[in-house]
């Protein structure tokens, strides 16, 4: 099934590389493939350890947000347009956090420490005191409110509620070409292919399943002797940094980052996706993001008053009937595996 | 399973296609215009009756023989107050039904995420909200005023022997670039006029705020200090309008003790509140509701008639500023476009220049051609206990518009 | 108050139309119908009369001032409709006719319009509002009420004013309350001894303005040269600064209990079902926003059927909104949640979509706006008590609501068989089944209890918030804050955790603004809960 999954990942690349189809369209499968990716990064979390976070979107914004002072400062150096933010905060030079982040390299390597520090800090004192469950949710999703609210603030220096906007370059060339735009989605599908092959390697191996014995009975795998607590950790971390990835990806294909990725609504959707995809799965969670964004992208365009009444019916329907999400539809052809009984407990 | 997949992603791919097979774009006797103005999430309250009046303004035109042998389709769309939503959106409605020309927008950073868009495809976008200015893209038409032509008038009628003369200023906004931008321009010009920095006071809430006692305590202690009249210069948006405004009143602070004048203000926020107490508070924008013009009697009939015809969800019986000025940009495109006899957008842009339309205001706005700004004019209007504001000043004609302010 | 002037005057109109004879007593400083065509016309004409008037206040006759307060009030209500020459006073703002201001002959408003007043006219028009009833007023009431509009504006009205409002006084209470206003105006007195009586007199005040008079007092010449004045003085500033002081603590705690009251009312329901269920409600928060819906159609209902017990709608509410927000809750206990007990985070997810509908529902439904409520007296305005200390009716209101569904709850839940059974099931759910209590039965019965309070919550809010379709949503996060950091499943400790976080944010907002006092509280609470997941009251369960 993940096999699949990836295969048809690859064959769209290919497919925008040969096709080239619009560019709007293009740009549509980019975005779908970075929400696909922030949903895998759940998914590992949520499906194969049982900790739901309700605050993953505040890796992708960490990713976003690094991203977007990347942008921003590289602009500024390669063309010496002071961005709006300089001038809307009557700034001469960027502050000093924003030094070096004109190199791409760095700026990765920001985006990814950081997010896994944060995310180190948090679940070393989460898991340590044993914080799980809907504990662990509510928590984390006090956590992403915080910082929507810091990020809202004017005075953090990060754009406040406009965010930051008006990307013109990327690595030099314009951000709107459409040679660009089709580098970006393919780019971002690769990306997505990778960490699917990375991330399953990670669940097949002895390590996913101690994930699997952790998530279903954690206690009894402590007492066998396993440090559930760092197990949990390395997951975490691993889980935030690839939502940063999705975070750096989606950025500069939607063109603006702003606070509003950090509202705790954006977080639980995450969740939504993976639960409708089916959890436990990580083809399940690719299938999840793309279906409900390339629905909402559709009907709130074309239909807006009823996506809404769609999207929850959806989500009542699969959490109602189908426990493993649209993966449950093709239930019958399944073979029964260990995937397969994972997806049971939510 | 692998068949189920495929099929899904095939599926997805289809209703992604979906709407450019069922609505041919470009049909042959049709023009489209596309909405970007959300009906959900929390801009929908005020965003949601903007969608209605381009339709309202283009049902109009067409009732006339459309613009150019053609008539307007409008297509809207709910970006559901989700900032790249928008851009999204837009991208979608410029590349895919290759509309003519896009309204909307509200906040200053949904404008500032579809314009990287409009830019990129050579779009147009009409923007029918004042905002903070210091912006000037040839594929933006700003219908409203930018602060130097809109907000300054107003504070200098407030310190003004005709006002209250007023000397303090206790500034509180929502923090965002709108209000802070208003806010530096406003110290900056202040300072000009000679007002020392410890007459002022500044104070951010988030958006949606709503517990402002503590706020208004600390308003009742600067109003006591000395040093003269105080004022409030509230920049708040949304909901935390009629939230503030009646902690005020049930704090027994009057207009005639602390006038308030309210920046982004309008009759909508008024709804639901009992306005006897709050009678003398002001706003200022370049229209209100009570302006005496034929064309403003007509736009109020108008507007009335389509919201029974069409039970539209709002009062038929409020009209706020951005909804005339959406209105406006209507007819300022559809003028446009017939003096260009062209739908295409640099065509469309040339013809701006020279364009005058007597709108519901009582002005006659007019375009230069230098920038894509409005010249309107600008209106100072006074809570009235009927939950409307009454004019207590108006501008003698729409002045040029100043899109980068000489202050801060 | 000026309201109340207004209608008293209104009232006093066919009385008056007596005294509308071409004026007998009329002083030659004040001309009837010059005022009333100077009110007509423009903002400086306007100022004009109205500076004139206040400045002769102290010789015009009482008739003329009585007839200058019926035109100010009048104009204030736009009854006052200006024709050319002249003017007419309507009984009812937009009646077709009225009585000619002077001869008091009957006129149509035909192409007449009535004045937009300035904020500088509009305090003008209170002053001499305020002067004409303290000084002409009937009742001993509404001389007071006079006064006090008075003494809002005092700057700027004449000494002789008072002078004469003293010397025609007959009540005593109100002749010496006259005094005291008129020795403060006595500050900057060349005579020493008056100007120590209005120090003390304006020390009564206890307000910050009174400070800030006093405090600018220090830089006289007096104040280094005459000790008296200085020990005066300073007893005075002294004694208006712990005033103030102790006034403002007030106000701090009562912010801090009103916020607190919110937080508790919104928090109380969900305090239970999460408790009892471990289901995280995601639709609390639309609970809220159905009892709020519910209200304003009790409201609607009383308009329609009942429109002279209209300030009442809000007590009827209080049922009506309790059993909407549980009959809602239940219906979808049955209908979603039940078959989710084993799956909490599921069930997590499921709430958040039914709050998803709600919204939208309610959005199609009532649209968006706010909705219209009229604001019964008991809930709107507010009474100083003590300095510069003002209770607000509505947050008194909210909290004498949080407080009664406190007892009620604990009521529930300490003294009646269902609160047992919950309690029961809480502790430890297999054994209560055991036991023969019908555990399902008690989880729809405690979720329709706990969606209830929301409901209530959605009534209490009413007067303080706007009311849309998207009100709930902003409570959830910090709802779910008071829950946990309170300790799952005890009322006492949802309380405590309400009144801690609402303290906290208050004391910390004056400080670093409203935002950083979310963030620091926020944060707070997050450290405790990372040493402490069980909260401050554990209940304690076998899970």
């Amino acid at each position: 099934m993940l096999a699949a999954v990836i295969g048809l990942v690859l064959a769209g690349a290919l497919a925008i590389l040969l096709l080239q189809p619009a560019p709007y369209l293009v740009n549509m499968v980019g975005q779908l493939a970075a929400f696909a990716i922030l949903a895998v990064s759940l998914d590992l979390v949520w499906g194969y350890l049982g900790i739901l976070s309700l605050g993953h979107g505040l890796f992708f914004a960490i990713g976003g947000y690094v991203c977007a002072m990347h942008l921003l400062s590289h602009a500024y150096a390669v063309t010496g347009v002071a961005p709006d933010l300089m001038q809307f905060m009557g700034w001469k030079t960027l502050p000093i956090y924003w030094s070096g982040l004109a190199s791409a390299p760095y700026a990765l390597v920001v985006a990814l420490v950081l997010s896994a520090a944060i995310a180190f800090l948090f679940g070393y004192a989460s898991f340590r005191s044993r914080v799980n469950g809907v504990y662990f949710s509510i928590i984390s999703q006090a956590l992403v409110y915080v910082a929507m609210l810091l990020m809202f603030r004017n005075d953090t220096g990060l754009g406040g509620n406009n965010g930051m906007t008006g990307f013109p370059l990327l690595f030099g060339y314009p951000i709107g070409a459409p040679g660009m735009v089709t580098g970006l989605a393919v780019a971002t599908l690769l990306a997505l292919a990778l960490i699917l092959v990375v991330t399953r390697a990670l669940v097949v191996g002895r390590i996913g399943r101690r994930m699997l014995a952790c998530r279903d009975d954690e206690a009894r795998l402590r007492t066998l002797g396993y440090s559930t607590t760092r197990l949990k950790l390395w997951i975490w971390c691993l889980s935030a940094t690839i939502a940063a990835i999705a975070g750096i990806l989606y950025v500069p294909q939607v063109g603006i980052i702003n606070p509003r990725v950090l509202s705790p609504d954006l977080s639980i959707e995450i969740a939504v996706w993976v639960a409708i995809g089916g959890m436990g799965r990580l083809g399940g969670a690719v299938i999840g993001a793309v279906a409900v964004n390339a629905l909402k992208f559709w009907l709130s365009a074309a239909m807006p008053e009823v996506w809404p009444f769609i999207l929850s019916g959806l989500v009542l329907v699969v959490v109602l009937g189908l426990p493993n999400g649209l993966l449950d539809l093709a239930a019958l052809r399944l073979k029964p595996t260990w995937l397969r009984r994972g997806g049971r407990l939510g | 399973m692998v068949d189920v997949t495929r099929r899904h992603f095939i599926g997805t791919a289809a209703a992604l296609a979906a709407p450019a097979i069922i609505r041919p774009a470009w049909a042959a006797d049709t023009v489209k215009l596309g909405c970007l103005f959300s009906s959900s999430g929390t801009m929908a309250n005020i965003e949601g009756r903007l969608n209605h009046v381009v339709r309202m303004a283009a049902d109009g035109i067409n009732a006339k023989g459309g613009v150019n042998g053609r008539r307007i389709e409008v297509v809207t769309s709910d970006p559901a107050s989700d900032w790249p939503l928008y851009a999204q959106i837009g991208r979608q409605m410029l590349q895919q039904e290759k509309v003519a020309a896009l309204f909307g927008c509200w906040t200053s950073v949904s404008r500032k995420s579809v314009l990287p868009v409009v830019e990129q495809n050579d779009g147009l976008l009409f923007y029918p909200l004042h905002f903070e200015g210091d912006e000037n893209s040839k594929n933006v038409v700003y219908v409203n005023s930018p602060p130097a032509s809109s907000v300054l008038p107003a504070v200098d009628y407030l310190m003004g022997a005709e006002g209250v003369g007023a000397k303090r200023f206790f500034m509180i906004g929502s923090d965002y670039v709108w209000p802070r931008t208003i806010n530096k321009q406003l110290k900056a010009y202040w300072a000009s006029k000679g007002v020392a920095a410890t007459a002022w006071r500044e104070e951010y809430v988030p958006l949606g705020f709503s517990n402002f006692q503590t706020l208004v305590n600390q308003i009742r202690s600067f109003a006591a200090e000395p040093g003269g009249q105080p004022i409030v210069v509230l920049t708040v948006v949304g909901s935390s309008i009629p939230d503030f405004l009646r902690e005020f009143a049930n704090q027994g602070i009057r207009a005639t003790d602390v006038p308030i004048l309210g920046l982004d203000m309008v009759e909508a926020d008024l709804e639901g509140l009992d306005t006897a107490p709050l009678v003398g508070h002001l706003n200022c924008w370049a229209y209100l509701q009570a302006a005496k013009a034929e064309a403003n009697t007509r736009f109020l009939a108008d507007w009335a008639a389509y919201v029974k015809a069409k039970s539209v969800p709002f009062s038929a019986d409020t009209v706020i500023d951005p909804m005339v000025s959406a209105y406006d940009s209507v007819q300022l495109w559809a003028l446009a476009a017939a003096k260009a006899g062209s739908f295409d957008v640099p065509e469309v842009r040339k013809a701006f220049a020279g364009l005058s339309f007597a709108d519901p205001s009582g002005y006659t706005l007019t375009m230069t051609g230098e920038n894509n700004y409005v010249a309107r004019g600008v209106f100072i209007g006074s809570v009235n206990e009927k939950q409307g504001f009454d004019i207590l000043w108006q501008s003698p004609d729409a002045s040029k518009p100043v899109p980068f302010s000489p202050y801060g | 108050m000026v309201e109340s002037l207004k209608s008293w005057l209104c009232g006093a109109i066919l009385l008056v139309a007596g005294l509308m004879q071409p004026a007998f007593g009329a002083s030659p400083s004040f001309e009837r119908a010059g005022f009333a065509v100077g009110l007509c016309g423009d903002g400086a004409a306007q100022s004009r009369v109205l500076d004139a008037l206040i400045r002769s206040s102290g010789e015009v006759t009482a008739e003329d001032l009585a007839f200058a307060g019926i035109l100010l009030g009048g104009l204030l209500e736009r009854r006052l409709v200006c024709l050319g020459d002249t003017a007419v006073l309507l009984e009812k703002a937009g009646a077709p006719d009225g009585r000619e201001v002077v001869s008091g002959g009957v006129r149509s408003t035909n192409g007449g319009r009535s004045p937009v007043l300035g904020l500088r006219q509009r305090g003008l028009v209170e002053t001499a509002l305020g002067i004409s009833a303290l000084i002409a007023g009937e009742t001993v009431e509404l001389r007071r009420k006079g006064l006090a509009a008075v003494e809002r504006r005092m700057a700027g009205v004449p000494d002789a004013v008072l002078v004469r409002a003293q010397d025609n006084e007959s009540d005593a209470g109100l002749k010496t309350a006259i005094g005291v206003a008129a020795q403060g105006a006595a500050l900057s007195s060349p005579d020493p001894a008056r100007r120590l009586a209005a120090i003390r007199a304006v020390a009564e005040a206890l307000s910050g303005a009174a400070f800030s008079r006093l405090s600018a007092l220090k830089s006289d010449p007096a104040y280094r040269a005459d000790p008296a004045f200085r020990a005066a003085l300073e007893a005075a500033i002294a004694k208006v600064e712990r005033a103030v002081w102790i006034g403002n603590g007030l106000a701090l705690l009562y912010n801090g209990l009103s916020f607190a009251s919110i937080l508790f009312m919104a928090a109380a329901g969900l305090a239970i079902i999460f408790g009892l269920m471990g289901v995280i409600n995601l639709a609390q928060g639309e609970f809220i926003m159905v009892g709020a819906y519910a209200a304003y159609a009790v409201q609607e209902a009383f308009r329609r059927f009942a429109p002279g017990f209209l300030d009442l709608y809000l007590l009827a509410a209080i049922p009506v909104a309790f059993f909407a927000a549980a009959m809602v809750g239940i219906v979808i206990e049955a209908l979603i949640l039940r078959h989710l007990y084993r799956r909490p985070l599921m069930s997590l997810l499921a709430t958040w979509a039914v709050s998803l509908f709600l919204i939208n529902f309610v959005r199609v439904v009532f649209g968006s706006q706010n909705l219209q409520f009229a604001m019964p007296s008991y809930v709107s305005g507010g009474v100083p008590l003590y300095a510069d200390f003002i209770v607000t009716w509505n947050r008194l209101f909210a909290i004498a609501f949080a407080a009664i569904t406190l007892v009620l709850t604990l009521l529930i839940l300490k003294r009646s068989p269902l609160g047992l059974d919950i309690r029961a099931v809480t502790q430890n759910r297999d054994m209560a089944a055991c036991l023969g209590i019908r555990t399902r039965r008690v989880d729809r019965l405690a979720f329709g209890f706990g969606s209830g309070l929301a409901g209530l919550a959605g009534v209490a809010l009413c007067p303080i918030y706007s009311v849309n379709p998207g009100m709930g949503a902003t409570f959830i996060v910090d709802s779910f804050m008071v829950v946990v950091l309170g300790g799952v499943g005890t009322v006492i400790g949802t309380l405590v955790a309400a009144l801690g976080i609402g303290g906290a944010n208050v004391l910390i907002e004056p400080f670093y603004g409203a935002v950083a006092a979310k963030v620091i509280v926020l944060v707070g609470i997050i450290l405790f809960l990372q040493r402490r997941p069980e909260g401050l009251f554990a209940v304690r369960r076998r899970r």
